[in-house]
């Protein structure tokens, strides 16, 4: 890993743009929500405010909400692999940029996913406060950027200078030409230091700990899932905007050309989700599938095939969810319940 | 789709375009397609959430089995035309049947999911340009009642309160609606205030989730709303529990109801609507002990032939108890579609010009003839359901129907489709070919939300901008430009706008409760809550603070009345008809939708398991549900959700349409039909002994 | 060859009725691309315009690559698959899954017993075991009535080298066996020559359940009773997350599992 100094990130940001399309959350025109947009010259600086996370993770870039898998002309059946333009995601956050590496090993061996992947390069931008809702102190997901898991990741100092972490190799060969400043090692040092500082910052998620406890001791009662069943509305929202869900379905569609299959994101929270062609169902009960989104998220049984929990702390779960049974009101109940 | 990188490339705000909560729903579009949605999450309404609908929206507009061109139909097949052949097409047959019957020869029926300027040109097409109060929308067969029974009793028929309300009353009170299927989001919100303390009351034949989750849930038997009212009245004035001081400043006629519910005692309400006596009185305490107690009410009301009479009867309950004009309190009708209440506001309604200005009355007449440059019709026009009344005593002899699947979704479904035969000329404009598409002689592509500006106002008066996110697909446009061109053909030319803005602002100047509102100023908040005008600049949250919108509150006796069609002998068991969340009216658009088809329970008749163990009926056994209207096959879902005595189906699937079996007995006041209640019976098409 | 999720175009071969609903499909490779499949396992057909469901091998790809299924009509696919002559081009991608453990079985006393359309997919291993001497074996086959029995040339085959008993939920004379499978397990352990020492069994979920049950009271090792279980499947390689059990997919992990790893998945959630 090589470290360097810049004083403007906004000068790193215009240089990617001058070798790849640059994608980075923005607020567009009279718009309050923070979204993934193409870089354009209407968008604004990056702050140093409190950190927002963009209403969408970033798994929109490599596993699309809908997506065509293959197409069928009446004779053959032909793939249909998506064709990538250089990219680059810019002002990732720590909790997304884990469910990238997370998503990276899921669909490590889907050529969608990875033809999507391998065109884009990563930078990531350090939390240097708690946002509204995160927790990913709690799931190891951060507030700063895990070693590896983007080309560059970027820490802004307390003089407002940024300190530029290179990562990989593609890392080195995007800033290569800005001639940048190599870093005092020390800065490094000091920026692990107020990791341990921010992390401090975050409100209590002792409900977090426990909850993850009694969720892999199979400790909580049926009845208290059942009874969060019944406030799931099935609406999806938490599913499509989790960073590590990746469930879909697919379907078929009638084109021009002959018949093209489509997948798409699919819920679990759905009741027909499991259920068979024959009517049975295997969780038909909606308590049942509630417990298990939480299983998928906070399981050691995961843990050994990702090297980490399902959840990466970002909360839109939260935010999202009409029926009140996101992260935080979820692993409260489960926390309290005897 | 094209196969490159996932490509955002911009997102547009917009109004969710199913039901009447008002969700903000953020457009995706990707080279030119809306690929998918998102919440926003600092939307007042919708605060960062959405339900399966909304989820589903780029579905529902998806270009793939969109009407892209106008069709006429020829030997019984749909070919191209142009605009103007079907221009030309209708507008002879308009001036024919005008000039052999009247102008009263043709109907027009509004769309109460297009937008506010859609509307208004419905009714401005049939007033100034036909000559016909016959203009008419959905909210007949869902609000109708809201809004005759309220404007006696308070001076308006819309919702009292705010959404924001929820958060704010003690009590919560759910009558005859289920909100967390129908409207999600706010449904969601009423189990936020339940967790947070607010005390659930529900009153529904069913056992709905919020049933589910009550404090109290009075499951009286169906059609039995006015004798539990009364009912709980009587023991409210018996203990003194009415709010005294409520009543004698901002009521009349206290004493005449006091004399009617006294003729409804507890024993004589619990054997009609078989609630124990003990939860009448606990339900009559938590209502008028509760600080703030707010109502909402839907379908389980309004849908009766003694709807309007219900609606009276939810007023009463309310003035009584002093429950009304304060912060967390209120009578609140969940309007269903996005924008019924603007269907309504527009005064797309047979009696009303916009802004609820009675056609009756000369000087409205006036005001608007003036503005349009036009005489105006005095008597008032049909109803949707007169209107095919008409058609089939051939008084009416052509319609055009905007948005509106009457075949899935109107009562006696066998009754309408004779009805749409008879007629001259069916005209539909529509986004897909729904049932009633595929009857029409001529269909006109229309413009999905998502093409066009314009305005929705959603359940709580809350009028919200939309802008188009992608151009109009095809050769489709919005209502208003298809009504100002066809206008145009017919000779009159008020209907010329330059764009939506032009209609909204003429809308304003003559409609007293939308006065003070502009594009400008709906785009700067999150809409505006009419009356905005110049005593409310900023809109109004709360109705009826000070005064009622007609002074005093009117307290009205009514009557418990059964259904037209009770149960008997050859018709042993109560049908009703529900909504699911994943699904709205006609199926249309949210079928459209891979993940809500899916959703579709494979059966849709819900049977309680008393009465199924008595037909030998399992889940998924295949059955025959026949009424005197008409009969239909489906599969069962065996639920304690239904009491035993009563089945239940949804109406939004064309392949076992429920409306095959309800009956079109109507209100007298509204002519609503009553779409909750009728009798039928239930064979085992399985049974192997039968 | 099929793709990550691209079908393999294959042809209908061959069409024959059996059983209630039910149809004997032979597909063979369109390009001439063969695959070899291990009892047990499973793959998906692609009707273009109605999707793709999962099936069982009836028989494994032979030297040409022709392999069979059993399908029974329950939704949109099956119906346009039944619409579909000799010679129509369909779908294929595959093999998934695991397999019925063979090693852990040959040379042990094994009962087979099948429930209604469960015994397709015992259909390969009991072929594998019939070929092998060392093994004993028997089957049990319950049904609801005669006429909703399968594999009828299949079963008359095994009958030489295997006791087969047949039971009826609705028998329609008085020799044929009533009950379930569990009611005659003792008729079939003296065919046997004593106590099976392995179970397979495959059908509705109740009745593998009740299976498993039984003979672990009997003192069988739950790792010694293997089931086949379905589940809804869209992509066969562990990735759409339909299939799942617990922290198991049964497309990749099975969809054969002894007992003592279906309780320990079941043992993971409380509801």
């Amino acid at each position: 890993m090589k470290a360097f100094i810049l004083e403007d990130i906004e000068h790193l940001r215009d240089h990617l743009a001058s070798q790849r399309q640059v994608f980075t959350p923005q607020y567009a025109e009279d718009s309050t929500e923070l979204d993934w947009l193409p870089l354009t010259d209407k968008t604004a600086s990056v702050t140093a405010e409190r950190p927002v996370l963009p209403t969408y993770p970033a798994k929109q870039f490599f596993f699309p909400d809908r997506e065509i898998l293959f197409q069928f002309d009446g004779s053959a059946f032909k793939e249909t692999l998506p064709e990538v333009e250089p990219q680059v995601l810019f002002g990732v956050r720590s909790c997304d940029l884990c469910a990238i590496a997370y998503q990276d090993q899921f669909f490590e061996q889907d050529p969608y996913y990875q033809a999507r992947r391998k065109a884009t390069l990563l930078v990531g931008i350090d939390c240097n406060q708690p946002c509204e809702g995160g927790f990913c102190p709690s799931v190891n997901a951060g507030p700063f950027i895990r070693d590896g898991l983007a080309d560059l990741a970027c820490h802004q100092r307390e003089d407002k200078s940024w300190l530029i972490l290179a990562h990989t190799s593609e890392g080195e060969a995007l800033i290569e030409r800005l001639n940048l400043q190599a870093a005092d090692p020390n800065l490094i040092a000091q920026r692990n230091e107020q990791e341990t500082q921010v992390a401090a910052e975050f409100p209590s998620a002792e409900h977090i700990e426990t909850g993850i406890q009694r969720i892999n001791q199979a400790q909580v009662p049926a009845e208290t899932w059942q009874n969060m069943g019944l406030q799931c509305l099935a609406c999806s929202g938490c599913t499509n905007l989790c960073p590590t869900c990746s469930c879909f379905t697919s379907y078929d569609r009638p084109v021009a050309e002959g018949i093209e299959r489509e997948r798409c994101w699919d819920s679990c929270l759905y009741d027909a989700f499991q259920r068979e062609a024959s009517s049975h169902n295997p969780s038909a009960d909606a308590g049942q599938r509630v417990e298990r989104f939480w299983f998928h998220k906070f399981s050691d049984e995961y843990v050994k095939s990702f090297g980490r929990y399902g959840c990466t702390g970002c909360g839109r779960c939260e935010k999202t969810c009409p029926g009140v049974i996101g992260v935080h009101s979820v692993m409260k109940r489960i926390s309290a319940a005897l | 789709m094209d196969a490159t990188s996932h490509n955002i490339s911009k997102i547009t705000h917009s109004i969710c375009p199913f039901c009447g909560v008002g969700c903000g729903i953020g457009l995706r579009v990707e080279q030119g397609k809306i690929t998918g949605v998102e919440p926003l999450a600092n939307h007042p309404v919708s605060q960062g959430s959405l339900c399966a609908k909304g989820w589903s929206t780029a579905y529902a507009v998806d270009p793939i089995d969109r009407i892209k061109t106008p069709l006429i139909k020829e030997n019984g097949e749909f070919r191209p035309a142009t605009w103007d052949e079907a221009y030309r097409v209708i507008s002879e047959a308009f001036s024919t049947a005008i000039s052999e019957k009247g102008p009263d020869a043709i109907g027009i029926i509004a769309c109460a999911r297009a937008t506010n300027e859609d509307c208004y040109a419905a009714q401005k097409f049939a007033r100034a340009a036909l000559r016909t109060n016959n203009v008419d929308h959905c909210a007949r067969i869902c609000h109708s009642p809201s809004v005759a029974g309220l404007r006696q009793t308070l001076g308006s028929g819309a919702m009292t309160n705010s959404i924001d309300d929820i958060e704010k009353a003690d009590l919560i009170v759910i009558f005859g609606c289920d909100p967390t299927e129908n409207h999600t989001v706010l449904g969601g919100r009423i189990i936020r205030a339940k967790l947070a303390g607010a005390k659930l009351l529900v009153v529904d034949p069913r056992l709905t989730r919020l049933a589910r989750m009550a404090d109290l849930h009075l499951q009286l038997r169906l059609g039995t709303n006015i004798a539990l009212i009364n009912g709980l009245l009587h023991i409210i004035f018996t203990n003194g529990w009415e709010a005294k001081e409520f009543l004698n400043s901002r009521c009349e006629n206290e004493k005449v109801l006091r004399a009617k519910v006294a003729e409804y005692p507890p024993e004589k309400v619990a054997e009609i609507t078989g609630i124990p006596e003990e939860k009448l009185v606990a339900a009559a305490r938590m209502y008028t002990e509760a600080d703030r107690a707010m109502l909402s009410y839907g379908m389980g009301i309004t849908q009766y032939t003694t709807g309007t009479n219900n609606v009276i009867s939810i007023s009463n309950l309310a003035l009584v108890a002093g429950q009304i004009g304060r912060e967390g309190t209120g009578i609140n009708p969940l309007r269903g579609q996005n924008n019924v209440q603007g269907a309504c506001d527009m005064g797309a309604l047979p009696n009303v010009f916009p802004g609820y200005q009675e056609v009756k009355e000369a000087a409205n007449r006036d005001k608007f003839a003036a503005t349009w440059q036009q005489s105006l019709p005095e008597h008032k026009g049909l109803t949707s359901l007169g209107m095919t009344k008409g058609a089939l005593a051939g008084d009416v002899r052509c319609m055009m129907i905007m948005g509106e699947d009457p075949v899935v979704t109107d009562p006696d479904q066998n009754h309408v489709r004779r009805a749409l035969e008879a007629l001259d000329l069916l005209v539909v404009v529509e986004l897909v070919m729904t049932e009633t598409a595929s009857m029409a002689d001529i269909i006109l592509p229309a413009a999905a939300f998502s093409e066009k500006a314009g305005t929705f106002t959603n359940c709580e008066r809350r009028v919200q901008l939309i802008q188009p996110a992608i151009p109009s697909l095809g050769k489709a446009k919005p209502d208003w430009k298809i009504l100002g061109e066809l206008a145009e053909h017919l000779g009159y030319s008020g209907m010329d706008w330059e764009n939506e803005e032009a209609i909204f602002n003429e809308i304003a100047s003559l409609s007293p409760i939308y006065q003070g509102m502009s594009y400008p100023k709906l785009a700067a908040n999150y809409g505006l809550q009419w009356p905005c005008n110049d005593q409310a600049p900023d809109g109004t949250a709360l109705l009826h603070s000070k005064e009622f919108s007609r002074g005093k509150g009117k307290l009205i006796p009514v009557n418990h009345a059964d259904p037209a069609e009770m149960p008997n002998e050859e018709y042993p068991l109560f049908f009703t008809t529900t909504r699911l969340h994943f699904h709205y009216g006609c199926g249309s658009m949210t079928r459209k939708s891979p993940l809500l088809e899916r959703e579709t329970p494979n059966g849709v008749l819900f049977i309680n398991a008393e009465d199924a163990e008595a037909l030998a009926i399992k889940p998924q056994t295949r059955v025959r549900v026949i009424s005197r209207r008409g009969e239909l096959e489906t599969r069962a879902i065996v639920t304690d959700e239904v009491p035993p005595g009563t089945v239940a189906m949804p109406y939004h699937f064309k392949e076992a349409p429920s409306n095959r079996l309800t009956n079109n007995a109507q209100d007298p006041v509204t002519k609503m039909p009553e779409l909750k209640a009728c009798a039928v019976r239930v064979i085992n098409l399985e049974d192997k002994t039968k | 060859m099929n793709g990550f999720m691209t079908p393999q175009a294959i042809h209908i071969a061959e069409i024959y009725d059996d059983g209630e609903a039910s149809r004997h499909f032979t597909f063979e490779p369109a390009d001439g691309v063969k695959h070899s499949a291990k009892p047990g396992q499973f793959f998906t057909l692609a009707l273009p315009g109605y999707g793709e469901a999962a099936f069982t091998y009836l028989s494994l790809p032979d030297a040409e690559g022709r392999f069979k299924a059993l399908i029974r009509q329950a939704g949109s696919l099956t119906s346009a698959l039944f619409k579909c002559d000799v010679g129509d081009l369909v779908g294929f991608r595959g093999p998934f899954g695991n397999s019925w453990p063979i090693n852990q079985l040959l040379g042990k006393r094994v009962l087979i017993i099948a429930g209604g359309i469960g015994l397709p997919p015992l259909a390969t291993i009991a072929d594998q075991l019939a070929a092998d001497k060392s093994t004993p074996i028997a089957l049990i086959y319950g049904s609801r009535s005669p006429a909703d029995q399968v594999l009828k040339y299949e079963r008359s085959a095994w009958h030489m080298y295997m006791p087969i008993l047949e039971t009826f939920d609705y028998p329609s004379n008085q020799e044929q066996l009533s009950g379930t499978p569990l009611d005659h397990v003792a008729e079939v352990e003296a065919k046997l020559g004593g106590k099976p020492e392995v179970i397979l069994t495959c059908g509705p979920e109740v009745m593998m359940n009740a299976v498993a049950h039984h003979f672990v009271e009997n003192g069988l090792s739950p790792e010694s009773i293997w089931l086949a279980l379905e589940r809804r499947m869209h992509c066969g390689i562990g990735e759409c997350g339909h299939c799942y059990l617990g922290s198991s997919y049964v497309c990749t992990d099975g969809p054969v599992y002894n007992w003592q790893q279906l309780t320990q998945l079941h043992a993971q959630t409380t509801t």
